[in-house]
């Protein structure tokens, strides 16, 4: 006992230098709290490994003693304190009494779960009892509609609306496969990929997408809208860089939200504007000295989705290749639509999808005439999204009779072209048909996509927008992010409302007169958040009759002209 | 087939040829015919009564701290074969570095947990399988190489009985009702409808569906999607922004997440299964306000999944209901895993706690799990599905729900409704209630430590050490059994699991043969940890497996077996 007490003396007679004066009572009280500290550690087992610890280092180094003594006060302090409390919102809560804050909640008035405005539902509800709902199945170029809840009922119409556009599902031999594996697979996969959901048919078509498209992997997901977003948000993070286009459909526009990356837009097409806008960020990157390199990418679509134009792919190409950005395709209107066999962007320009695009996404919905989506790339990147991908991961895999119906379609495709070349031949012809007599329709009407697209995009001349309906794609633009901004729930621009109602009225025109389903462009200005305008979509398939369709778009143009021209 | 067989790579999984069974095996191999009466049970409903917080059993504190060591070491030695393989081995190592001036697809930080822990485990995932996967999965055998490096198959199968599958009710069936009528509507309807619904993708077999669908689950109206996390993902920008609330259980599933961070609202979380956390949270949260401005939520949305996928715990719905009237909150329940599986009618937790569905405000499902089919719905009252049919994305931009998944949906709805084919809906659901019983008090009898209530059909087994994971996955395949492992991120660090999807396929002999085998690998690899602190007794369970099997199918009808 007593040469403990002589060790706390010893502490600040002997080690410390004599310079530092010690009043007499912290050497005692500390002797005190070191005795009683040590009595209750030698009694804990393994204790005297700390007691001896302790009296080593206060004969080697007391002011580590005293540091570290500190340091457990401090420890114990700060657990005491409870920070997390602290740094959450509750420091900034105000003092308030119970019957205070009974009373705020007593307050509260929620808004309705969803916009439940008459004068909206009014403004905008026409457009669910203006959607067809098809009676006799739809398979046939020829079909029955019925719009209102079955108050309207159109028979034989000519539908101009799909986007089935090579129908090679519709065959015979895809229809057999498809009886065939239902018989032996049931309909549902009932589970993920990862647990035991993707089948031997499932790995079928990623091989044989990967290897019709020529790429080294192939990666399905359940629904094309979900594709995209998932992929991209699978390789960026924070610091990455977007460079996209500016009329990119709203599938890329979620992607763009969910990848957390900086993001910067192009203009639409303009390769100059491209050019020079991976010039300054690449310069500007040179300035910051990054500590490692972040990840860039360039996102566009290869047939837009809003307009029906197709991206420059080698000049993106060349781009990419001169800054070092990695190319991101949205192909899901032309896969299976552009190039000689349908293999997409890359045919149409003739070079090769491994080496110019490095991440392509797709439906199996549109031209392949299935459901589902996929990307395409590198076996690295295929392999992450296994993994990283979270429509992937997190989803059951797609019906077996779906992908084995995908396959079936793409064989066909690779052995024979002429359903393409065919729907190439009527593309031109919707086109040129409707380009006939461009005078009259030019002053209403522009179109927007290209000879290649099967999907023509028709949009009001801005001229004739402003005179009749008095805004502009910018008027548009700015009422619309200016109440996406507020958080407005009544996303409602009148003169918008006004075109998109005219345009129905076209629809409704041709329809009733001519037995012809065409359709407006169905977006939502609540969700756009890059400049967009109404537009009706008049689409063809490899299995329409080329006169039937020379004659409806003639009739389709006739309506337009006449509706405009009565406006 | 699109290929020749000889020009295709090995390492691609092969097609198989269907076996050519006759059609009494092929149908007892999809769903295997009831043995006896004893085996069924009937799901009583709760009245609206709350269920007590289920008790978490813990294991032994050396367990914990193995689990811990493990990850320590799988981490270190991770670590040390990052550092010299980035330095020597350039080549394999080449998808993590920087290469021509472009960054890596992924970092090799970001990749670690893919590359050093679950890589060495790979061979437990995605096991290709082919057939039907009901009462029993074709697995298509593989070899694996380099450390899962790849895999290669010499084209045989094996036919395990399968816990894996989603196939609650025993719908994945290559024959009867559900699989004619879906043949039938190919022919009528083909398989691809032609564009978005708002174009051109409706057709009168939706309609038909979609009323349904509502008339099942009790509402107004619903809404179909073709995939069930794209409805999640992008549901909630429709009529959330980022002055509106949500306040979401911990746990829930990754589509929420992704809707919810696509609509932009703030996420506050709340302990998986707390009512008390979470009706602080609220009172807090309706004082509070926004952050920043502190003006007033515009809306509060309580967000929960009605059976937790991983954990087999389903939602406290009463109290849940309680909380949203008072608060004036509203809630969303996601029946992902619930609808059809549970509830004295199959239609999820709203049937089960007998409340009127109307008191909760949307109520999602998805339509892959019990129905055999595809795709997910959103139900809610008229006026509301109205306006989100104006707001919804996918309605207006994606592809529709196609005709032959439709018709499984139909049919299969029909058949649990008991307008097709009276009697065996009732079975189907009688079953899947006694098996899921059975099992679960069978291992917990036998000492395992399980998570979730009585009646869930998901039942998960605690392993908490990763190593154990492939270890009982690949016996249970030698011994033609498959099942699903889980672990960190899908569950905490610490607690990996064995996750058992219980089926009505499954015959009670399918079960003791699941049993002995489970009961024999759990000995080996000591996962009978059970504490009894969720026993009714408080007892440590260790009941020999005989007596188990000759006890339990009595014993599971009695719900004072079951704390939870």
């Amino acid at each position: 006992m007593s040469s403990l007490n002589t060790t706390g003396i010893r502490l600040g007679g002997a080690t410390l230098p004599t310079s530092v004066p010690l009043p007499s009572f912290i050497i005692t009280s500390y002797s005190y709290v070191w005795y009683c500290f040590n009595v209750l550690l030698i009694k804990v087992p393994g204790g005297h490994y700390v007691v001896d610890y302790i009296k080593k280092s206060i004969n080697d180094d007391p002011y580590r003693t005293v540091i570290e003594i500190s340091l457990v006060l401090y420890g114990i302090y700060y657990y005491l304190s409870k920070p997390q409390e602290k740094k959450s919102l509750r420091s900034n809560k105000p003092n308030l009494s119970e019957q205070e804050i009974e009373l705020l909640i007593e307050e509260w008035t929620p808004e309705p779960l969803v916009n439940d405005s008459p004068v909206d539902m009014v403004k905008q509800g026409w457009r669910t009892t203006k959607t067809p709902v098809i009676l006799d199945g739809g398979i046939q170029n020829h079909i029955k509609v019925s719009r209102d809840n079955d108050n309207e009922i159109y028979e034989n119409v000519f539908n101009m609306a799909t986007n089935n556009f090579l129908h090679l599902c519709n065959t015979s031999r895809v229809i057999n496969k498809v009886k065939d594996v239902i018989k032996n697979y049931g309909v549902g996969a009932c589970g993920p990929a990862g647990f035991y959901g993707n089948q031997d048919v499932h790995y079928n078509l990623e091989y044989t997408l990967s290897r019709f498209f020529g790429t080294e992997s192939a990666i399905l997901y359940g629904q094309d809208f979900c594709v995209a977003p998932s992929v991209l948000s699978a390789f960026t993070k924070r610091g990455d860089v977007i460079v996209a286009d500016d009329q990119v459909s709203l599938s890329l526009q979620n992607a763009l939200q969910l990848s957390r990356s900086t993001v910067y837009y192009y203009e639409h097409n303009n390769m100059d504007s491209l050019n020079q806008l991976l010039s300054e960020l690449n310069a500007a990157e040179a300035r910051e000295k990054l500590p490692a390199l972040p990840r860039k990418f360039i996102v566009t679509e290869g047939l837009f989705h809003n307009s029906g134009d197709i991206a420059p792919l080698p000049d993106l190409v060349r781009l990419k290749l001169k800054h070092k950005y990695r190319l991101f395709i949205d192909e899901t209107f032309s896969l299976g639509v552009l190039g000689a066999y349908g293999r997409g962007l890359p045919e149409h320009f003739g070079l090769n999808r491994a080496d110019s695009i490095d991440v392509t996404v797709g439906s199996l919905a549109t031209g392949l005439g299935s459901s589902g989506g996929f990307a395409l790339g590198d076996h690295v990147m295929a392999y992450h999204q296994r993994i990283g991908s979270n429509a992937y991961c997190f989803s059951a895999s797609l019906p077996a009779y779906t992908v084995a119906a995908a396959s079936e379609v793409l064989d066909m495709m690779e052995n024979d072209n002429s359903a393409v070349t065919q729907l190439h031949y009527l593309s031109e012809i919707i086109y040129d048909t409707m380009m006939n007599s461009y005078d009259a329709l030019n002053q209403f009407i522009v179109i927007k996509s290209e000879k290649a697209s099967p999907v023509l995009h028709l949009e009001l001349n801005a001229q004739f927008r402003f005179d009749k309906f008095h805004y502009t794609k910018e008027d548009l633009f700015d009422t619309v992010s200016a109440l996406q901004k507020k958080r407005s729930s009544h996303i409602v621009y009148d003169p918008y409302e006004q075109e998109e109602t005219f345009l129905q009225s076209i629809v409704d025109e041709v329809l009733s007169k001519h037995n012809i389903l065409i359709t407006r462009n169905t977006f939502l200005i609540k969700h756009e958040t890059l400049p967009i305008v109404p537009s009706l979509k008049i689409s063809c398939n490899s299995d329409m009759d080329q006169e039937e369709l020379r004659h409806a778009v003639e009739n389709i143009r006739e309506t337009i002209i006449k509706s405009c021209s009565s406006l | 087939m699109p290929f020749e067989e000889d020009e295709r790579d090995p390492q691609h999984v092969p097609l198989i040829t269907p076996p050519d069974l006759p059609i009494d095996i092929k149908r007892e191999n999809e769903f295997g015919s009831l043995t006896s009466k004893d085996y069924l049970y009937q799901v009583k409903c709760l009245d609206g009564e709350a269920i007590p917080e289920p008790v978490i059993d813990t294991p032994p504190y050396y367990i914990s701290i193995i689990t811990y060591v493990n990850y320590l070491i799988l981490i270190i030695f991770g670590h040390v074969h990052d550092f010299f393989g980035i330095r020597f081995q350039k080549n394999k190592y080449s998808d993590i570095i920087e290469k021509d001036g472009m960054a890596p697809w992924y970092s090799s930080l970001e990749s670690f947990y893919v590359r050093r822990l679950k890589k060495r485990i790979d061979d437990c995932f995605s096991r290709p399988a082919t057939g039907v996967p009901g009462r029993f999965i074709t697995c298509i055998e593989r070899i694996s190489h380099q450390f899962n490096e790849y895999f290669t198959y010499p084209g045989t199968t094996r036919m395990c009985l399968n816990l894996s599958s989603y196939n609650y009710l025993g719908f994945a069936q290559s024959e009867g009702k559900c699989t004619d009528y879906a043949i039938e509507t190919v022919d009528r309807y083909g398989i691809n409808p032609g564009g978005p619904r708002s174009q051109v993708g409706t057709t009168d077999l939706h309609r038909e569906a979609e009323r349904l669908i509502a008339r099942f689950v009790g509402k107004e109206d619903a809404m179909l999607f073709s995939m069930g996390y794209g409805t999640n993902a992008n549901f909630f920008n429709a009529f959330l922004d980022s002055k509106c609330l949500i306040i979401s259980d911990e746990l829930n599933h990754t589509s929420i997440r992704t809707g919810v961070r696509l609509s932009g609202a703030t996420v506050r979380a709340f302990k998986h299964g707390d009512m008390h956390g979470l009706e602080k949270l609220i009172r807090e949260q309706i004082v509070l306000g926004q952050p920043k401005t502190n003006r007033p939520w515009k809306k509060i949305l309580i967000c929960v999944e009605g059976l937790f996928s991983m954990e087999g715990t389903m939602c406290n719905l009463p109290k849940l209901i309680e909380l949203k009237k008072k608060y004036k909150c509203y809630l969303y329940v996601d029946e992902a895993h619930s609808i059809g599986a549970i509830g004295p009618n199959g239609r999820g937790v709203c049937d089960l706690f007998g409340v009127d569905p109307n008191d909760v405000d949307i109520l999602m499902g998805t339509l892959t799990k019990s129905f055999g089919a595809a795709g997910g719905y959103i139900a809610c009252d008229k006026w509301i599905i109205d306006r989100l049919r104006l707001d919804l994305t996918t309605p207006n931009y994606s592809e529709p729900m196609p005709a032959p998944v439709l018709a499984q949906i139909i049919s299969s709805l029909k058949i649990i409704i008991g307008e097709l084919n009276p009697g065996e809906g009732k079975e189907r659901l009688q079953r899947i209630a006694f098996n899921s019983r059975y099992f679960r008090l069978a291992l917990q009898r036998l000492g395992f430590i399980v998570y979730g209530n009585a009646d869930s059909p998901v039942i998960p087994l605690l392993l908490y050490c990763p190593s154990k994971m492939p270890a009982l996955s690949r016996i249970m395949l030698q011994r033609n059994i498959a099942v699903v492992i889980v672990a960190y991120p899908a569950t905490p660090l610490i607690e990996s699991r064995v996750r058992f999807c219980m089926s009505a396929s499954l015959t009670k002999e399918d079960i003791d043969y699941l049993l002995r085998h489970v009961n024999e690998v759990g000995e080996m690899l000591n996962l009978k940890l059970n504490s009894g602190k969720s026993s009714y007794d408080g007892k440590v369970q260790r009941w020999d497996i005989e007596e188990v099997i000759k006890k339990t199918p009595e014993d599971c009808k009695d719900d004072k077996y079951f704390v939870c």
